[in-house]
């Protein structure tokens, strides 16, 4: 009896020691959507398409890769920062977060973020390994506090068959893109009246963004310094005063859709209910594979080019980008090596998130002879040289974003003058980085 | 009475402790707490820096505050009539005994079991343009359609609307429940005198549920001050802030801002003006009655 006494506490202990082995647990909480019908169980990484599609087969994968590993993941809606504050407020922060370059300086000046350089090094990753823009992306006080994963900017969406139907397609089959002001309202115009559709898809409503990253687009193709103080922003510029009065003119010629908001702008161009839709890097992947559908609107005719230079001073496009940053908490040791795995694991398949339409993070995968391959990605590679972000100790680059997306889309859909949106933008983002 | 008092023992009162813990706890104290942020500079991340009443000079010179306070008050003053005014039609409409109106009652009331996401949705597609259905309406007799989520003034309105339809469900059974406690004999002596419909519903109906309908209209003003997720996911307060209303400012201020104490203070000047709102309502409608 009390040798089987004996036996089952002893098998019971090496149980509970097998099962702490493999509970190395992690809390991984991120955005870019929930697709677990889709791609719940998927490892094969190569057959994902998409945002949600690739990160949750990698997390599969690695999963897979992994049993002793225990990787619990939070989706959260975009961008998911209301939450996390939440969450760190009350002691509850997730392990690994996803988050955008911009929003690093907010929660890195406030000590809510932990260094990630030495993690990186006892894995064999080398700040060197990543590009420019991305390490410059997490690099704050001489220290990373992420790890850099892509680059990502707005792009034009070109639905080559309407084009064709325009007139606006060169000898070589590439589209004629405007190079001024001028011409992006010329062009505009014979595309609407060759087609009966509006040439831009825009995400005018419900949201900010889309109106910022553009308006920072036109600012930095004039050279305008409005952020020369990180703590005030200057916007009652000429400048500023161009490029809200160009995306005014694309909704008041009626080149634009209007009313749109971004889900609605997205199936818009999928639909073929316009020529170019103005949205991000993250929908290549999705329409490259739309496009090689036939019986789709975008069948055999999906192109897409960066923003084109339409001011004179220089070539540049507001960029951010995604990394994975670790909130600071208590964790074990085999919790902080079991991060450091996924890093690194996530670093060297940099590849699989590039094929999203993400610029990868990591410099290696340019020359890769898979990534050289990917569709259209000759035509948006000067990003790496045009592609520009705020000056980093900008802090609430989020908020302003929402303050930016407020007036300028007041002034672009006719609700407030331009100056005066101008002038309340400047008034109010001076007014919340002075209070911080 | 006398006995009942005379057995009483303190000892009695400890059948409300455990009710009593959790209200003190869950909200007495974040009540304080909250007024004592609202004192502060400060974030959530840590304790802040006493400023006094700073918060609420800047909270009060706001334009954003007073245009979310102006777009607030414009919703209570015309969804709250709405809902009241729906609602006894509807409970009016249904209060028989009839198989078709117990599922006309489970009909309507059914839109209230549904979450503030669901409902926007469906809303949406309603209103959005293109393919939403009011666009389709509008196109079929030849209108050029309306971007309702999108274009100031409509955008509240379509707020509005989805609100209604989410929250008719409970003012319509209050309703019900107060009709099926007037006297049937009233009714039937205003029968006997040959009343005619207008008479019974202005003389006998609406002063014997007049207690209700104050009831209803403040329940109704404390929640429609306290909009929120339809606006956030209907129109982000948006166009140019037009459909923004006090609780998305709060939201706003403290955790995308982060800027908590100020967050607080402009939820203390919402408390103190739902308090104002439900009180000078039933003050005004307890006068009427005892007048």
């Amino acid at each position: 009896m009390k040798r089987i006494l004996m036996t089952t506490v002893a098998a019971l202990a090496m149980g509970f020691a097998a099962s702490a082995h493999a509970q190395t647990k992690i809390e991984l909480q991120r955005f870019f959507g929930a697709c677990d019908a889709d791609y719940g169980k998927v490892t094969d990484v190569s057959s994902a398409v998409g945002e949600c599609g690739i990160i949750t087969s990698l997390i599969n994968k690695f999963r897979a890769d992994n049993p002793d590993i225990t990787v619990n993941v939070t989706t959260v809606e975009w961008p998911g920062y209301d939450q996390l504050n939440a969450q760190l407020a009350s002691g509850a922060a997730p392990d690994v977060v996803s988050m955008h370059y911009s929003a690093i300086s907010d929660y890195q000046s406030r000590g809510l973020l932990e260094p990630v350089d030495k993690l990186l090094g006892t894995q064999g990753v080398s700040p060197a390994s990543f590009t420019d823009a991305a390490r410059a992306g997490v690099m704050k006080e001489g220290q990373m506090y992420g790890l850099p994963f892509d680059n990502w900017t707005m792009l034009f969406h070109v639905n080559m068959n309407l084009m064709k139907k325009a007139g606006l397609v060169n000898a070589d089959g590439t589209p004629v893109l405007p190079t001024s002001a001028d011409e992006l309202i010329a062009q505009g115009k014979q595309f609407k009246e060759k087609t009966g559709k509006p040439y831009l898809i825009q995400i005018l409503a419900n949201e900010t963004a889309s109106y910022t990253r553009v308006l920072y687009t036109f600012l930095q193709q004039q050279k305008s310094d409005f952020f020369a103080n990180p703590k005030q922003i200057k916007l009652k510029t000429p400048e500023a005063k161009a490029a809200v009065e160009l995306m005014k003119r694309t909704v008041s010629e009626k080149i634009s859709t209007v009313g749109l908001d971004y889900a609605a702008s997205v199936s818009a161009f999928a639909n073929g209910d316009g020529g170019i839709a103005v949205n991000g890097t993250w929908l290549i992947g999705d329409y490259v594979a739309q496009s090689k559908k036939e019986g789709t609107a975008l069948a055999n005719g999906y192109s897409v080019y960066p923003i084109p230079q339409l001011f004179k001073a220089q070539d540049s496009t507001y960029a951010d980008g995604h990394s994975w940053v670790m909130p600071k908490k208590n964790r074990t040791p085999e919790q902080v090596q079991a991060i450091g795995k996924l890093f690194k694991f996530l670093a060297d398949n940099d590849f699989q998130w590039a094929r999203t339409g993400h610029l990868p993070a990591v410099k290696a995968v340019f020359d890769k002879p898979e990534f050289k391959a990917l569709p259209q990605r000759d035509n948006i590679a000067k990003i790496a040289q045009t592609g520009r972000s705020l000056p980093a100790e900008v802090q609430r680059q989020f908020a302003i974003q929402s303050i930016i997306g407020e007036e300028v889309g007041a002034a672009v859909n006719g609700d407030k003058p331009v100056d005066d949106a101008l002038a309340s933008a400047e008034s109010r983002i001076n007014e919340l980085l002075g209070d911080l | 009475m006398a006995e009942s008092y005379r057995r009483s023992q303190w000892s009695h009162g400890l059948f409300i402790l455990p009710y009593l813990c959790f209200f003190l706890v869950l909200l007495v104290f974040p009540l304080f707490w909250g007024m004592w942020l609202s004192l502060h500079k400060a974030d959530l991340f840590g304790p802040g820096r006493f400023v006094g009443l700073t918060n609420y000079t800047r909270v009060l010179a706001d334009p954003v505050f007073l245009q979310a306070l102006r777009n607030t008050i414009i919703f209570v003053a015309v969804s709250v009539p709405a809902l009241v005014v729906i609602g006894l039609f509807l409970a009016l409409a249904l209060n028989r005994t009839t198989r078709a109106t117990s599922f006309f009652r489970g009909l309507f009331f059914s839109s209230s079991v549904l979450s503030v996401t669901i409902v926007t949705l469906i809303w949406r597609f309603v209103f959005i343009p293109g393919d939403g259905l009011l666009a389709v309406l509008f196109k079929q007799v030849g209108l050029t359609p309306i971007s309702f989520l999108s274009t100031s003034g409509w955008s509240l309105f379509s707020v509005g609307a989805a609100t209604v339809w989410w929250c008719i469900g409970l003012p319509m059974m209050l309703f019900l429940a107060a009709l099926q406690q007037v006297p049937q004999d009233l009714y039937e002596a205003a029968a006997l005198d040959n009343a005619s419909g207008w008479r019974v519903l202005t003389r006998i109906t609406l002063p014997s549920i007049a207690r209700t309908i104050v009831l209803v209209t403040i329940i109704q003003i404390v929640l429609q001050f306290q909009l929120f997720g339809q606006a956030q996911l209907m129109t982000n307060g948006g166009p140019s802030g037009t459909s923004r209303p006090l609780v998305m400012y709060i939201y706003e201020v403290g955790f995308v801002r982060w800027d908590i104490g100020r967050g607080a203070a402009a939820s203390q000047i919402l408390f103190l003006i739902i308090l104002v709102a439900a009180m000078a309502q039933y003050i005004v409608s307890s006068r009427k009655t005892e007048a």
